[in-house]
C-alpha cells in the first residue's frame, strides 16, 4: 500500500462514518427505517466481503465458497436463538468458536491446493454443504428456518433491543468496524507481513526460513470466523435463514463486492457492499430486471477499473499530489 | 440377479449415458477454453441455455428440430468471437487474469440469465420430442430419443477428439495451448485461434442445449443448474484435458444415476461434489492434465 492508497483508505473510512451518522439522523427524524434496515444488511454482507478480501487481497487466495461459513453462522445463530436461548453474546461466542473449528477442519482440505484449484475446491466444498442443508428436513430443507425471535442485548447499564432499526444499525456498524480494525491491525503484525509475502511470492518464503502453511491456515480460519459471525447477524435482522445463503451466488456476490471496492484494501469490502446495495435498490425500483444493469456495471468495472473504487480514488490523489 | 441387472441397472445406466454425453459436450467446451486461454468460463451454462431457447424459438417458427441442431450452434459463433475479442482480450494480459476473467464471465452470465427472462419470460417451455416411440433392447424399453442422443453424442465427442488431435487446425490449437509466444513467432495467428476456440466451445455448449431441450424443460436458470455438474466433470478430469473430461463425465453421471437407486436422488449433487473435493484433495490438478497428449 503506497501513500496515496493509504490516504484513499482513510478518506473512505471517514466517508463510511459520515454516511452512517447521516443515516441514523435521518432515521431518527423521519422515523422511516427502510433504509436503515437496508444499510444494516449491506454491512452484514460487507462482513462476508471482508473475509473474502482477507483471503484474496491479503493472502492471495480466491475463495468462491465463502458463503459456506456465512451460511453456517446464519443457520447456527438461528438455531441457537430459536431453540436454545435468545442470547446475543452466547450466540456470537458459540458461532465464533464452532466456525473456527469448521474453518480449521476444512482448511486441511482447501489448503492442499493453490491458485485456481483453491478457488475450485472452496467452491466445491460450499456446494456440498449447501446441497446437504437443502436436503436436510430438520434444518427446514428448501424452505429454511423461520421464526427467529427479536432479541435484546444486555450491557452492564443498558439493555438494547434489536427490534429497533436504529439500534440494530448502530450495533452492526460498531461490530463491523471492530472486525475491520482488528483485521487491519493484523496486517501490521509479523503475521500480516508473512501474508503479504505469501501473496507476492509464496515459494520464496521458505528460503527465508518462514513456514507458509501455518500463516495461511490462520488466515483461512480467521476468514471463516469473520464470515460466520457476520452471518450470525443475518437471522437477527431478517428473522429467517434459507439455503440460498450458502449458494454460489452469495459467494460470487462477495467477490464482486471486493473487486468493486478495491481488492486488498479491506475498507473496499464494506464500501463496495454498501454501494452495491444502494445500486440494487435504486435500479430495482426502476426495473424488474436489475440483474442486467448490475451485470453490465460489473463487466465495465472489471475491464476499466480492475482496482476498484479505492484504486480509482488513489490514482486521482496521485495525480493531484504530483501537481 | 440377471433380472435386476436387466430391469434396474440397465435403464439407469442408459439414462446416465444420455445425460453423460450432453455433460461431456459442455465439459469439452469448458476444458478446451481453459486449456487454451486459462479462462474459467462462468457463462458457459448461459450458452447452453441460449442453445435450448433458440432451438425452441426457431421450432415455433416452423423450422424442424434437425435444422435447429445445425443452425443454433452457428448462430452463437459470432457471439463467442465477440465475447473473446471485446471482453476477455481486454483483461487477458493482466496479472490476475484468472480472477478477472472469472469475474468477467460471471458478469456476462448475470446479464444473459436476466436477458432470457426479458425475452422468453420466466415460464418453462418443453419442446416436443423429435423422435417419438421406444425400442426394445434386450427386453427393456428405451425411449428412441435417448438412444439417438447417446449415439449422436458419442459421435460428436469422437469428432471433437479427432478434430483436436488429428487435424492441422487441432494441432495449431494445441501448439497455442502449449506455448503462445512460440506459436505466434512461428506465424500462427494466436488471437484468431483464441477467438475461434472460444466460439467453438460456445457452439458446443449450445449444441448440448439443443439436444437436451426435449428431455428437460427450457427455463432461464437452466444453465446455472447444469453448469455446476459440468464444472465438477472438468475439475475431476483435470482442467484442460479432453480425455479427462470424457472419462470424468462418464464416471460422474454414472455415479449420479446409479447412486439414485440406493438413496434419494436429491443427494446425487452432494455426492458428485464430494467426489470432486476428494479428487482435488488427493490429486489437486485432477485425474489428467493438459491437452498435449491424446
Amino acid at each position: 500500500m503506497d501513500k496515496y492508497q493509504q490516504k484513499a483508505v482513510r478518506m473512505m473510512e471517514w466517508l463510511m462514518l459520515i454516511a452512517a451518522i447521516i443515516l441514523v439522523v435521518i432515521g431518527k427524524l423521519t422515523g422511516d427505517t427502510f433504509f436503515l434496515r437496508l444499510a444494516t444488511e449491506a454491512l452484514i454482507f460487507g462482513g462476508l466481503a471482508l473475509s473474502v478480501d482477507l483471503l484474496l487481497g491479503i493472502v492471495g487466495l480466491l475463495s468462491l465458497g465463502q458463503a459456506l461459513y456465512f451460511g453456517f453462522g446464519a443457520y447456527l445463530s438461528a438455531l441457537i436463538l430459536r431453540d436454545w436461548m435468545p442470547s446475543f453474546w452466547l450466540c456470537i461466542v458459540v458461532v465464533a468458536i464452532s466456525s473456527a473449528l469448521l474453518g480449521w477442519i476444512t482448511s486441511f482440505i482447501a489448503l492442499r491446493s493453490k491458485g485456481v484449484y483453491f478457488a475450485l475446491i472452496s467452491f466445491g466444498l460450499a456446494q456440498v454443504f449447501a446441497k446437504s442443508v437443502y436436503n436436510t428436513r430438520s434444518l427446514g430443507a428448501s424452505d429454511g428456518m423461520v421464526g427467529v425471535p427479536v432479541i435484546q442485548i444486555p450491557f452492564p447499564f443498558i439493555t438494547l433491543n434489536l427490534g429497533d432499526a436504529i439500534t440494530f444499525f448502530v450495533i452492526t456498524f460498531i461490530f463491523m468496524a471492530g472486525i475491520y480494525f482488528t483485521l487491519k491491525y493484523f496486517l501490521y503484525t509479523p503475521l500480516g507481513r508473512i501474508w503479504n509475502g505469501v501473496r507476492s511470492n509464496e515459494s520464496r518464503l521458505p528460503y527465508l526460513g518462514y513456514n507458509t502453511q501455518v500463516p495461511k491456515r490462520i488466515a483461512f480460519v480467521l476468514a471463516a470466523v469473520v464470515a460466520a459471525v457476520s452471518g450470525a447477524l443475518y437471522p437477527m435482522l431478517r428473522g429467517f435463514v434459507s439455503p440460498e445463503l450458502m449458494y454460489f451466488s452469495v459467494s460470487g456476490n462477495a467477490v464482486i463486492t471486493v473487486v468493486l471496492g478495491g481488492v486488498g484494501t479491506l475498507i473496499g469490502a464494506l464500501f463496495g457492499s454498501s454501494l452495491l446495495m444502494i445500486l440494487k435498490s435504486v435500479i430495482g425500483t426502476l426495473t424488474l430486471h436489475h440483474h442486467i444493469v448490475i451485470g453490465l456495471l460489473f463487466v465495465i468495472i472489471v475491464i476499466f477499473a480492475p482496482k476498484g473504487i479505492v484504486g480509482m480514488l488513489s490514482a486521482k490523489l496521485k495525480v493531484k499530489g504530483a501537481q | 440377479m440377471l433380472e435386476s441387472l436387466q430391469f434396474i441397472f440397465a435403464p439407469q445406466i442408459i439414462n446416465g449415458l444420455s445425460i453423460g454425453v450432453a455433460v461431456i459436450l459442455m465439459a469439452l467446451g469448458l476444458t478446451i477454453i481453459f486449456g487454451l486461454l486459462d479462462v474459467i468460463n462462468m457463462s458457459h451454462g448461459e450458452f447452453y441455455a441460449a442453445g435450448a431457447f433458440l432451438s425452441v424459438s426457431l421450432m415455433s417458427l416452423g423450422i424442424s428440430f434437425w435444422w435447429t441442431l445445425m443452425i443454433v450452434p452457428l448462430l452463437l459463433v459470432p457471439f463467442g468471437i465477440a465475447m473473446q475479442e471485446l471482453l476477455i482480450k481486454k483483461v487477458f494480459h493482466h496479472k490476475d487474469r484468472h480472477i478477472l476473467t472469472l469475474l468477467l464471465t460471471f458478469g456476462v452470465a448475470t446479464i444473459l440469465e436476466d436477458l432470457y427472462k426479458v425475452i422468453w419470460g420466466a415460464n418453462t417451455a418443453k419442446p416436443a420430442t423429435p423422435i417419438t416411440g421406444a425400442s426394445d433392447i434386450l427386453g427393456v424399453m428405451f425411449p428412441n430419443y435417448r438412444i439417438f442422443l447417446m449415439i449422436f453424442g458419442a459421435f460428436l465427442i469422437l469428432s471433437v477428439w479427432l478434430f483436436i488431435y488429428k487435424t492441422s487446425i487441432g494441432s495449431i490449437v494445441r501448439a497455442a495451448t502449449l506455448d503462445r509466444d512460440m506459436s505466434a513467432s512461428l506465424g500462427i495467428p494466436v488471437n484468431k485461434v483464441y477467438a475461434l476456440t472460444f466460439a467453438f466451445g460456445v457452439a458446443l455448449a449450445a449444441l448440448a442445449g439443443v439436444l437436451l431441450a426435449p428431455i428437460y424443460s427450457v427455463f432461464p436458470t437452466m444453465g446455472k443448474d447444469f453448469i455446476l455438474l459440468a464444472f465438477a466433470v472438468v475439475i475431476v478430469g483435470g482442467l484442460g484435458s479432453i480425455k479427462g473430461a470424457v472419462i470424468a463425465g462418464l464416471l460422474l453421471t454414472q455415479l449420479q444415476s446409479l447412486s439414485s437407486l440406493y438413496i434419494s436422488p436429491v443427494w446425487s449433487d452432494p455426492i458428485v461434489f464430494s467426489v470432486m473435493v476428494l479428487v482435488l484433495m488427493f490429486k489437486p490438478s485432477g485425474l489428467y492434465t493438459g491437452m498435449k497428449n491424446g
